[in-house]
């Protein structure tokens, strides 16, 4: 049977790729520091499948076809279209028959995700997997959650795809390691009157209540508070279905930096498994 | 405000390798494929951000400003400044 390794979490600024060199060292070094961190975290866990879960930054879908949950059932996904992300792989390894799976499990249950044969990956899902820098880059099962465009998933329901990826993990017979990787967050600004600004209290008040692990007390808090903290911060969700998926405990933060530069309040975790 | 679905398109088709630049080149000759009111092609012509920023995703509105040659510093001045705006509360998130 298939084992559950772990669930991490990381920023994914696209400033981190393409304005790296301008940088002070200090920056550099915080973001290096800790994503390598989250690397070691991971490569421990040796995972044969890493499911990620990120937004898509209309890189797939236009408003044409907007899926709010989407699972890349490919062989493998094309890498990130963005210039600035040129030196990453082209071709990413993916994992069609646990995708798959997934996806029976999740309309077996009564969610209905769409699924992609094709997806490319930008830098919302390559930004961590970069900058981790793993020794050998685990089959990537994508997960394209809608954090962008109205109506998006409820917090609720991102507790449920929570909780169903743990079981479709749980329920699938080959003998794999799966590890979840939530890309995206905290507090951010794109594109708004209030573009650039981060809400360090609300990132604050968001990891104490991760820790704290309850499911009540965080649907409470990002309810009422993460559409001002910006829009960038909807990818939260993203961390909440790896939280959901870890049963809602064990959640150890390895760093939160501010940091302007990137626009982005920056967050690195882990939870065991 | 109402999604405007052709600046939309607008915005995300510029994402394709090499249309940034033909965009850049030549504005109108692109702006011609696409079936946009007067009131949005007026807007576009005089890079106003505050009255594009309502009718487009927030996260296009940057890639569009991008891909039209404008730095990120120039459009995030404009966008503080509709903060200053009458309506901006309302659009701060939308």
């Amino acid at each position: 049977m298939a084992e559950f390794v772990g669930a991490f979490a990381a920023s994914h600024a696209p400033l981190i790729a393409r304005d790296w060199d301008k940088f002070a060292p200090e920056s550099r070094e915080i973001i290096t520091t800790d994503f390598h961190e989250l690397g070691r975290r991971i490569a421990a866990a040796r995972p044969d499948v890493l499911i990620e879960l990120s937004a898509d930054h209309w890189t797939n879908f236009f408003l044409d076809n907007l899926p709010n949950i989407c699972i890349g059932i490919g062989a493998s996904h094309d890498g990130p279209p963005e210039p600035f992300m040129n030196n990453f792989p082209r071709s990413i390894a993916g994992d069609t028959a646990f995708a798959q799976h997934i996806a029976k499990v999740a309309l077996d249950d009564e969610f209905e995700p769409s699924i992609s044969h094709h997806l490319a990956l930008d830098h919302g899902f390559c930004i961590p997997l970069m900058k981790m820098e793993l020794p050998k880059l685990p089959r990537i099962v994508p997960i394209v959650v809608n954090n962008l465009e109205p109506p998006t998933p409820s917090i609720r329901r991102c507790f449920a795809w929570g909780k169903l990826l743990a079981k479709a993990i749980a329920s699938y017979p080959e003998n794999i390691r799966v590890a979840i990787l939530a890309s995206g967050g905290l507090s951010h600004s794109i594109g708004e009157p209030t573009m650039g600004a981060i809400d360090e209290a609300f990132d604050r008040d968001c990891i104490a209540a991760f820790k704290a692990g309850a499911e009540g007390p965080l649907t409470k808090l990002l309810d009422e508070r993460m559409e001002a903290a910006g829009n960038g911060t909807h990818e939260v969700r993203n961390w909440v279905i790896a939280h959901a998926a870890a049963g809602s405990r064990g959640f150890d933060l390895i760093d939160y930096r501010a940091m302007p530069e990137v626009y982005v309040g920056c967050g690195w975790a882990s939870w065991n498994a | 405000m109402a999604t405007d679905y052709w600046f939309s398109k607008l915005c995300y088709d510029l994402q394709r390798p090499g249309a940034g630049a033909e965009y850049r080149a030549d504005r109108e000759k692109v702006l011609a494929r696409y079936p946009l009111s007067p009131e949005v092609l007026a807007a576009i012509r005089a890079d106003d951000v505050a009255a594009l920023q309502p009718l487009v995703n927030a996260y296009l509105l940057r890639f569009y400003f991008g891909a039209a040659g404008m730095s990120d510093d120039t459009f995030m001045a404009k966008l503080h400044a509709m903060q200053k705006l009458p309506a901006a509360k309302e659009q701060a998130h939308g």
